[in-house]
């Protein structure tokens, strides 16, 4: 008699359509955000701030970044650099100090929005919200991610390891309300 | 749950942090190193009773560092970077 052979698939949600998915909860709503670039970028900051024409060493955990480009620092000599239009600086090494990584599509981009931010905030992450951090690099919902607001305190934006964004999803999925649509 | 202080990103919760080992513990080099100092820093450890010195990795920035703590009260003394720890005498 053959032998049945489970479809392990199966234990595992499929990704939803990330185009049109939405989750919504208790006063917040998950979207994926598509079509940011990203590089990473280690070394010399001050040196990439000159060729890339950004500004600063990035913004720590759950604090604020602002505008159409900006800079997230997850190490004490590496920070991601995000943008919704292409950057001028070509990924590899650069003899002024500095090494950028390509990463669009390694990471994941999520976002949170609403008034309940914070309570999402407070089940993923054991951060104490009134103590700022230097790196925004963090576990959230158990898994590595980084996590930092955007253009508003109540807009939380969170890159995640494309692998694990199914996994991330569902979790959002399983906060109070909430409901995958 | 307890939290530790990464020398760069602040206090955070253990379970972002990977032990190391303990502080101190060189490998040996050289062909002419005896057996008995291979085994001394593969498996002996001091396992003190109190305060301690070791070496943890903050995984989520990549941060190495030396902390120092308490291992009967868990009480945490303080923790530096390991590359200000070698400049330190």
């Amino acid at each position: 008699m053959a032998e049945v052979i489970p479809n392990l698939a199966d234990r595992w949600p499929a990704a939803p359509d990330w185009a049109s998915a939405r989750i919504e909860g208790a006063g917040f709503t998950v979207r994926s955000v598509a079509g940011l670039r990203q590089l990473l970028v280690s070394g010399d900051f001050d040196a990439w701030n000159r060729a890339s024409g950004l500004m600063g060493q990035g913004v720590g955990a759950l604090a604020l970044a602002k505008g159409a480009a900006w800079q997230v620092r997850v190490a004490r000599d590496r920070l991601l650099a995000v943008s919704s239009k292409p950057f001028s600086v070509e990924p590899g090494w650069h003899g002024e100090g500095f090494a950028v990584t390509r990463m669009d599509a390694a990471l994941h981009v999520f976002e949170v929005e609403g008034e309940g931010v914070g309570s999402v905030i407070a089940r993923a992450t054991t951060l104490d919200p009134e103590t700022a951090s230097p790196s925004a690099a963090m576990l959230f919902a158990g898994v590595n991610a980084i996590a930092y607001r955007h253009g508003a305190r109540n807009r939380l934006r969170v890159h995640v390891d494309c692998g694990l964004a199914a996994y991330l999803w569902e979790w959002f999925g399983q906060l109070p309300n909430g409901v995958a649509r | 749950m307890q939290l530790f202080p990464c020398p760069f990103c602040g206090p955070r919760d253990e379970a972002e942090f990977h032990y190391g080992g303990e502080a101190g513990n060189l490998r040996p080099d050289g062909r002419e190193v005896p057996a008995g100092r291979w085994a001394d820093y593969l498996h002996m450890r001091a396992n003190p009773k109190g305060a301690t010195r070791e070496i943890w990795v903050h995984v989520t920035c990549g941060e190495f560092f030396a902390m120092e703590r308490d291992t009967v009260t868990h009480k945490v003394a303080g923790s530096v970077s390991l590359g200000e720890a070698e400049q330190q005498p």
